[in-house]
């Protein structure tokens, strides 16, 4: 369990972040909509099994050094967003090893605002809490993140009033307020309007410092290519390729038409 | 190179390390408050006529409750009035722990998904706003007491040690059950039954003293009764409880909270990918 405030740690620059060794991740759910006891007893005696298996991640090898960018791509359901939280420990890995020096800020998609029914200056309190950031801390920076958002006077609004821009805006406000040494945001920036995307990718690319690291998940292609010096792309679990950004996405965007000549991958 | 900070390994069941995690949840301890705060206000006690809710629900609690003896029974006087309400208050306090913590882990799903933090902390928020909605009802009590000339004695101060072994027993009861129902929904749907039950098996619209010899053993598989007994012999007959009483219960509440702890702690690593 770590949190922002735990370490204050300094960092060689080039040193590694994050180091993902064989990672694997399997989810067990249930068949039916709910594990619940009469399921369970329904099955019993038949050997029947009332549990279905993914495999979200498969022997996944990847280091992050302090100092880079790496966008992740791929598919839904590839896997981007579970990499993503077992770097940030909060589902651990089924196999292999995960390494982090530093502290993690994660933005995993609608990480702020759990509970809807609350406004959305109680969320950033609430979420900023549970992340293991103190009270004054939040205090200090609650004037930025509000300004950050533009949110206006709706940051005192029940979140479920929020349109899913406003929910967006919210949470990368968090995440590029907060400095972090290790930074992941997963798919914040998609819903934003074209201010506000412009506005948070230059806040990105101040982020971006010799000391820190950025992991960036996007569908957003153009975007990726922009601002991260390495890309990863994921397809079913699995790590398909690693390299320069340019590369990548070229041989991401070819894998993708060779599927689906459509035009499935315009730019959001 | 440094060290790492962090390891994330393959999940095992067993203990996390201890030191480290009551090291983090100790760290927390605002949310607790804080996540308390925000969900007592939004269950309408924010206001400042939210708040006379507070007072105003266990009141009319006890009316109706003792409606109903007064009806079925016949006779009412106001000491049976005193045992109802002051029982009737301390079961909610355990009642309020179990609904609150029922859902504690599956509706904090989103949290859960995307933040990493000790996953006690939900189940120990529920009882905590059980507690405040506990207090309000002590005072409600204390002028009822004053008011239908109840007695007074020294004894009464066995009230603070009921009452921690009430808590933790609360405690306990939210931990488990939130485990449980991680992976039996259904149980967030019996619970309903399971506190109505419970509270007709316990001493709060009848008195101990007046139950058969033979319930009273097979009682001893109630967790709270003994609990609840010993509670209105302090606050409503300013006598001293029984020491049985008092062992029962407490054994009772260690057990049910070490077991639901661990329980709890060796598989929450586990609660994320199962939500
Ligand atoms: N909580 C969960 N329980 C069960 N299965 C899950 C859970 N979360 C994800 N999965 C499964 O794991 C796989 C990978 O999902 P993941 O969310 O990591 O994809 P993603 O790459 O983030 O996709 P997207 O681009 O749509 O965000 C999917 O097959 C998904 O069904
Ligand atoms: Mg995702």
């Amino acid at each position: 369990m770590i949190s922002l405030s735990d370490f204050n740690h300094e960092h060689i620059p080039q040193g590694v972040a994050v180091s993902v060794k064989d990672l694997g991740l399997t989810y067990t759910t249930s068949i039916d909509k709910k594990p619940t006891l009469k399921a369970r007893i329904k099955t019993v005696g038949r050997g029947k099994k009332h549990t279905r298996v993914v495999r979200a991640l498969n022997e996944i090898n990847v280091d992050v050094h302090y100092g880079t960018v790496l966008g992740i791509i791929g598919s839904n359901g590839a896997g981007k967003s579970s990499l993503m939280r077992v770097i940030s420990g909060i589902v651990p890995p089924t196999q292999g090893r995960v390494e982090v020096f530093g502290s993690v800020s994660t933005l995993l998609a609608l990480g702020v605002g759990f509970n809807p029914s609350m406004t959305g200056r109680d969320n950033v309190y609430l979420g900023g809490l549970a992340a293991g950031m103190s009270r004054d801390e939040i205090d200090r920076n609650f004037d930025a993140i509000a300004d950050f958002s533009e949110l206006g006077e709706a940051i005192d609004a029940p979140m479920r009033t929020y349109s899913s821009g406003m929910y967006a805006r919210l949470a990368f406000s968090v995440a590029a307020v907060v400095e972090p040494d290790i930074l992941i945001i997963d798919e914040a920036l998609s819903t934003g309007d074209a201010k506000f995307k412009e506005k948070s990718l230059n806040r990105i690319k101040e982020l971006r410092t010799s000391d820190r690291a950025l992991i960036l998940v996007s569908h957003a292609l153009a975007t990726i290519e922009d601002i991260c010096n390495e890309v990863i792309w994921l397809n079913k679990g699995k790590l398909m390729m690693r390299g320069k950004p340019s590369e990548v996405i070229a041989a991401y965007r070819e894998f993708v038409d060779a599927r689906k000549s459509a035009s499935s991958d315009e730019d959001v | 190179m440094d060290k790492p900070l962090v390891v994330y390994e393959p999940f095992r069941a067993g203990l996390p390390p201890m030191r480290d995690y009551l090291r983090s949840l100790w760290s927390r301890r605002t949310f607790i408050a804080e996540f308390s705060r925000s969900e007592l206000r939004e269950q309408n006690y924010g206001s400042v006529f939210g708040q006379l809710w507070l007072i105003l629900n266990p009141l009319l609690l006890s009316a109706v409750y003792f409606l109903l003896i007064y009806v079925i029974g016949g006779s009412s006087d106001s000491t049976r009035f005193g045992h109802l309400t002051a029982s009737l208050f301390l079961f909610y306090l355990i009642a309020n722990s179990l609904t609150g913590g029922v859902k504690a882990i599956t509706s904090g799903q989103r949290l859960i998904l995307n933040t990493s933090f000790p996953r006690i902390m939900l189940p120990i928020s529920a009882t905590v706003i059980a507690l405040f909605k506990f207090i309000p009802t002590v005072l409600v009590f204390i002028v009822i007491h004053a008011i239908i000339g109840l007695p007074y004695s020294w004894q009464m101060l066995w009230a603070i040690p009921i009452f921690v072994i009430a808590l933790l027993m609360a405690l306990g009861m939210a931990i488990l059950i939130s485990c449980i129902n991680v992976y039996f929904r259904d149980i967030s749907s019996m619970l309903p039954y399971l506190t109505r039950s419970l509270l007709y098996l316990s001493p709060v619209l009848y008195e101990a003293a007046n139950i058969s010899e033979r319930i009273k053993k097979a009682e001893i598989a109630n967790p709270i009764f003994y609990l609840l007994d010993s509670w209105s012999r302090v606050v409503v007959h300013a006598e001293a409880p029984s020491r049985m009483g008092i062992i029962h219960a407490a054994i009772w509440a260690l057990a049910i909270f070490f077991i639901g702890s661990y329980f709890f702690l060796s598989r929450e690593r586990d609660f994320a990918v199962r939500l």
